[in-house]
């Protein structure tokens, strides 16, 4: 009997907590619960959102029109459609954070009722120690959605709008929404356009493809014979196959553009000294041999990673595994055909993954050994050369062409083509397969 | 075990030749960019095919210190980079030891957002961050490049430092709890220590990455005593000017300390990485 008046009692009063803490931010925290430092802080929230609401709709407003042409005005005083952009995408951000703060407030509310109601009035530890979860994330999560997130929707949305040169750059002009023009044109609407997008996207996944097997098996096969020749010098070859990886590769790209330079580079003096060749070879100036000397000197700059990696992974089989296998007569080809390499490709197989997305935003490897060249048909127009992929198109498109949409175009691109290799990555994850996720 | 001597002979002699003919093949550029540093020519044109065929000089690194901003470069690049390094090992070891131990509202989807984030490159968003930097007064600044370095490398850090974090066992932190230490002190005092190893993995991968970056400087960065070694360096080599041997000189003096590091440290770097697909 007063066990059921009392939680009648409880069911009333969780409503007033839940009904007051919906109507004003804090409200609950304030009326109910005697929680007035954490009450104030929620209202604060809400106060703040009320005072800065007519801007923030006009923002969203702008957001919609990205801003009148107003030629008539000084170049100083026009709308900027750039900065209309910007703002609206944070302040939906803000909106979305303010939603979750109200969510929040919400269920601390309920969740500081039930807990005083159950366990009666028990002192709450201190306030800053419990909002330690909150304050320790805010500094990750406020930079990771201010100049990640904000940036990857800011550049999809002007996917969907004409800027770009000449005649949409802001300051001077305004930029409005296109809708699905820039898609239709670079996918077919433009035959020239369409035709670089094509050529650059099929180059992209098979770079990323040769030099991600290139790396990882030049780098296995070297380790294995290091690990297998039982050299007293073999630390020697071990530290000298390492250099590439330690010498920044900027410079090392730089360097190699230089020595291949089709008419004045070493390589190609050498060779005619030697009286090996007549004419110089034009390494980087033919766009196949250029396609072919990128992953080559991929090669030489990405083997020493997978070595050291695979010496890792070869160093943790336990050492038994060979004995036995030796025992039972196996030769040593046998031993790494059955042992060594099933257990070091299922070890490595999730960075396998990593060097593929790595290697199809390489853009040091391409941009700094060849620029993107060398030219072919169609690069006076688009500016994509012969061995350039989407990232150094896209840096090419920003830069040089002031052709944002495009560039946009090709970013959403990137999108797709790594989201599902995220997934992947994803479900790899322990704390996935063991269903913490 | 007996080395069998007569039967491994010819083998060893392949593996022998093989190894050396790949370590020339490794060492060409870089034998390369070590005689063009003390080289007296300008260009890569006039540069000796024979290394130190023309003898040597210090004439380039006279002229780094003398004439162009190396120092500032330098001094710039390293305050960049031990800015980076400290931000993200505080950042994403205090936002990895929430998501490791905490249970909290919207817990799943934040790191899932970390996860998909994590793969897309953040140069992407390029154009934005330029506006967002503009917006804040960051353009132009050393501390708006760190920002935007430490925003890009926290989705994947956090996620790695949480990894670790969620092999050491709960009992350590949980019992500091119980004798009254507080949540923060707990991070500083337990958390902390016992995630040194890849705290200090992550410190150093942090730092070394801003040497090697170009984009970034270049978009965030304008004037002359701004400039980062990338920068500085590449505009050496660019198609207007052609002054190979003084890129050689200063590329030499930053790689040096990178290649005496990774020598040093090859065997940590070797269980790291072993670690790194272990526990993956």
């Amino acid at each position: 009997m007063e066990a059921s008046i009392r939680t009648g009692e409880k069911e009333t009063g969780r409503k007033k907590v839940l009904i007051s803490a919906l109507l004003f931010m804090g409200l609950g925290h304030l009326l109910h619960l005697k929680q007035y430092l954490k009450g104030l802080f929620y209202a604060a929230c809400e106060v703040l959102l009320l005072v800065f609401l007519p801007k923030i709709i006009t923002g969203i407003g702008n957001l919609r029109t990205l801003g009148e042409a107003q030629p008539h005005l000084p170049i100083r005083e026009r709308a900027n459609s750039m900065f209309m952009l910007i703002d609206g995408i944070i302040l939906l951000a803000v909106i979305f954070i303010f939603i979750i703060i109200y969510i929040i407030s919400v269920r601390s509310a309920l969740a500081a009722y039930d807990q005083t109601s159950s366990a009666g009035a028990k002192k709450t530890k201190q306030g800053l120690n419990k909002a330690f979860p909150i304050l320790g994330l805010a500094p990750g999560v406020g930079l990771v959605v201010f100049f990640v997130i904000v940036p990857l929707i800011f550049s999809a949305s002007v996917a969907f709008t004409n800027y770009s040169s000449p005649g949409h750059i802001p300051p001077n002009n305004t930029v409005d929404w296109v809708g699905f023009d820039n898609f239709v044109t670079l996918f077919g609407g433009d035959a020239t356009w369409a035709g670089a997008l094509g050529r650059v996207a099929l180059w992209t996944v098979v770079w990323a493809a040769l030099a991600t097997a290139t790396c990882y098996f030049g780098g296995m096969l070297m380790a294995v014979v290091l690990k297998e020749s039982n050299l007293r010098i073999a630390p020697l070859f071990r530290m000298v196959f390492i250099l590439p990886y330690a010498v920044p590769s900027v410079i090392s790209m730089l360097v190699w553009q230089n020595l291949l330079n089709g008419t004045f580079g070493t390589l190609n003096r050498t060779l005619r000294t030697l009286g090996l060749i007549s004419s110089p070879i034009p390494w980087l100036g033919d766009p196949w041999l250029a396609k072919f000397m990128v992953v080559l000197i991929n090669l030489w700059a990405g083997f020493p990673y997978f070595m050291l990696l695979t010496l890792g992974s070869m160093t943790a089989i336990a050492q038994d595994i060979y004995e036995a296998a030796l025992i039972d007569g196996a030769n040593k080809f046998q031993v790494f055909r059955k042992v060594t390499f099933p257990i070091v490709l299922y070890q490595t197989a999730p960075l396998i993954i990593m060097s593929f997305t790595h290697n199809i935003n390489n853009f040091g490897a391409i941009f700094f050994l060849t620029g993107g060249g060398p030219m072919v048909k169609d690069s006076t127009l688009t500016s994509a050369g012969g061995t350039d992929i989407l990232v150094t198109w896209i840096y090419k498109l920003t830069v040089n062409l002031l052709k944002y949409n495009y560039a946009s175009v090709l970013a959403v691109m990137i999108f797709v083509v790594l989201a599902p290799l995220a997934i992947i990555n994803l479900r790899r994850t322990r704390s996935f397969r063991e269903g913490e996720l | 075990m007996q080395p069998k001597t007569t039967k491994v002979n010819i083998y060893t002699i392949i593996v022998l030749l093989f190894l050396t003919v790949s370590s020339l093949l490794v060492l060409y550029p870089l034998v390369y960019v070590v005689s063009a540093a003390f080289s007296p020519g300008n260009s890569i044109a006039s540069l000796n095919i024979i290394p130190f065929g023309d003898g040597t000089t210090f004439k380039h690194f006279d002229h780094l210190f003398k004439n162009t901003n190396y120092l500032i470069w330098f001094r710039n690049t390293f305050v960049i980079a031990a800015a980076t390094s400290i931000c993200t090992v505080f950042i994403a070891s205090l936002s990895a030891y929430v998501f490791s131990r905490f249970r909290f509202t919207l817990k799943k989807p934040m790191m899932m957002a970390m996860l998909i984030l994590q793969i897309f490159p953040s140069f992407v968003g390029m154009v934005a961050i330029y506006v967002l930097l503009l917006r804040i007064g960051g353009l132009d600044t050393l501390w708006g490049l760190v920002l935007v370095y430490l925003a890009g490398n926290t989705p994947y850090n956090t996620w790695m430092v949480k990894s670790y974090l969620d092999t050491i066992p709960r009992s350590l932190d949980e019992a500091a709890i119980i004798d009254g230490a507080s949540h923060f002190t707990t991070y500083l005092r337990i958390i902390l220590p016992v995630a040194k190893p890849i705290l200090i993995f992550l410190a150093i991968a942090s730092f070394t990455a801003p040497w090697m970056d170009f984009i970034f400087p270049k978009l965030v960065l304008r004037s002359a005593h701004k400039q980062t070694l990338a920068l500085g360096l590449f505009s050496f080599v660019t198609d207007k000017k052609n002054e190979f041997t003084n890129f050689a000189a200063g590329s030499l003096l930053v790689a040096l300390p990178f290649i005496l590091f990774f020598l040093a440290s090859q065997k940590l770097l070797i269980e790291s990485l072993g670690f790194s697909t272990v526990k993956e």
